[in-house]
């Protein structure tokens, strides 16, 4: 039995990539798989003034020409603010600015929240309307991972997994074995993951949180706290969900997971003890 | 006036590959060839830190370097030292990680790899051959609930104590490497 298990520490956290090939070939692939999750954060970025987002976020409304992989991940991001109904919200980062959540990089006035045509895309070209900061930090690490998967198959690597810090996703013949680390360090094995994605996030209300995370709009409804984890063919829309998850009103949830292409894993877990 | 928000935060939740109590992910030498895959040359190189060097490198990074003999390679091309290849360990509240870390020759991070991870409690460390993961399971589910894994202790994963390790190997490099 061969096969290539590499960590490095990337996006403040610990990013994992396994495959089944080795040698030069496979780990000059698993190399560029790392790259690509480095480049996608750069350029997804809202912490860092610099990031090409940073610089839509600040051009006050100006159209702008941005990399392809920032207007792929926009793309998705804009879609699934419409099609879950703003349960999810790429057009958060004016909440999350004003509650010091995410920092202010001095940009004009801006709204707290707004909706999924306020990012209008045209080609390469991007414009942010009536004044909203996008934030994709509930997307862009799951997308990282997408897109490092696709690397590694191009580079004719036929199976393995990316783990980013919790955004994970399992592709060709493996089956991996997936532990979640809860807060409190206690370990939860969850299940076997093969040919797919997972991504689990937790739901606090915003006193209770320890740590910086995804601001959630309430909508007037309370999300329901606690662990939410999600498959889904791939990690963007597993890293996505989890907040669709959250937020969807319980009668509603599984037909609207469903219909976003999720599923909810496992619904004992929905509950924090 | 009040907040019309109710304000709530998703929180990522740290995800492990089962076994991860504890991981070889790469040799000494696999590292030197990961890091320095362009026919670069490794020859170690002995290296003893004075107390006065120690305490510079703590000022510098801030953190204290405790192992005055660190293990130190040297990467040479066509006869010139193009690089630096440091193996060195970091102890987390309850893991112990050992890492390698390449360095350009005018202190530039060229790569961080994880060596190994171990959990340093919780009873006995079982190690486990991660690569039965990859023996060809005939699961027809996307997904597959709860399969039995072994009790594993707690532990947070400490990405902070690495890049403080780095910091510090780069103010080691400053102190002992450099003409």
């Amino acid at each position: 039995m061969t096969g290539r298990r590499r960590q490095r520490p990337l996006l403040g956290t610990f990013v994992e990539i396994a495959t089944t090939a080795e040698g030069p070939g496979a780990d000059a692939a698993i190399t560029k798989g790392f790259e690509v999750i480095a480049r996608v954060h750069d350029l997804a970025s809202f912490q860092n003034p610099d990031s090409e987002l940073s610089r839509l976020n600040g051009a006050a409304g100006e159209a702008m020409t941005l990399h392809p992989l920032l207007v792929r991940v926009l793309r998705l991001a804009r879609a699934m603010t419409h099609s879950s109904g703003s349960l999810f919200n790429c057009t958060l980062g004016g909440a999350s600015v004003r509650r010091g959540i995410l920092p202010d990089h001095g940009c004009r006035d801006f709204r707290d929240e707004g909706a999924s045509d306020d990012v209008e895309l045209r080609g390469h070209t991007v414009r942010l309307r009536n004044n909203v900061l996008v934030t994709l930090d509930g997307i862009a690490k799951g997308f990282a991972v997408d897109m490092a998967v696709q690397c590694l198959k191009r580079h004719g690597v036929n199976a393995g997994w990316i783990n980013a810090g919790g955004d994970m996703r399992a592709f060709g013949d493996v089956a991996v074995p997936v532990v979640l680390r809860l807060l409190d360090d206690r370990l939860l094995p969850v299940g076997d993951l093969r040919n797919g994605a997972i991504a689990t996030s937790r739901v606090a209300s915003y006193d209770d949180a320890r740590f910086p995370g995804t601001i959630l709009s309430s909508h007037g409804h309370s999300p329901d706290v606690g662990l939410w984890s999600v498959i889904a063919a791939q990690a963007w829309r597993a890293d996505a969900l989890t907040k669709v998850a959250a937020l969807a009103p319980p009668a509603d949830r599984a037909g609207l997971l469903h219909r976003l292409k999720g599923r909810i894993v496992p619904a004992d877990l929905g509950t924090e003890s | 006036m009040r907040d019309k928000w109710m304000f709530y935060l998703s929180l990522p939740v740290a995800a492990l590959v089962s076994p991860a109590y504890a991981v070889d992910y790469l040799s000494v030498e696999q590292a030197q060839q990961v890091l320095f895959s362009d026919g670069q040359t490794l020859t170690a190189v002995p290296v003893h830190l004075s107390s006065a060097q120690l305490s510079q490198i703590r000022d510098l990074a801030g953190v204290r370097q405790r192992n005055a003999d660190p293990k130190v390679w040297k990467a040479e091309k066509d006869g010139q030292t193009v690089g630096w290849f440091l193996v060195d360990e970091v102890v987390g509240k309850h893991e112990f990680i050992t890492y390698a870390t390449a360095l350009s020759v005018d202190g530039k991070v060229l790569g961080v790899e994880i060596m190994s991870y171990r959990e340093t409690h919780g009873g006995e460390i079982r190690r486990a051959d991660w690569r039965a993961l990859f023996k060809g399971k005939t699961l027809s589910d996307q997904f597959r609930l709860n399969r039995d894994i072994p009790n594993i202790s707690g532990a947070t994963l400490s990405c902070r104590n690495v890049t403080d390790g780095v910091k510090r190997l780069l103010a080691l490099q400053k102190v002992a490497l450099m003409p």
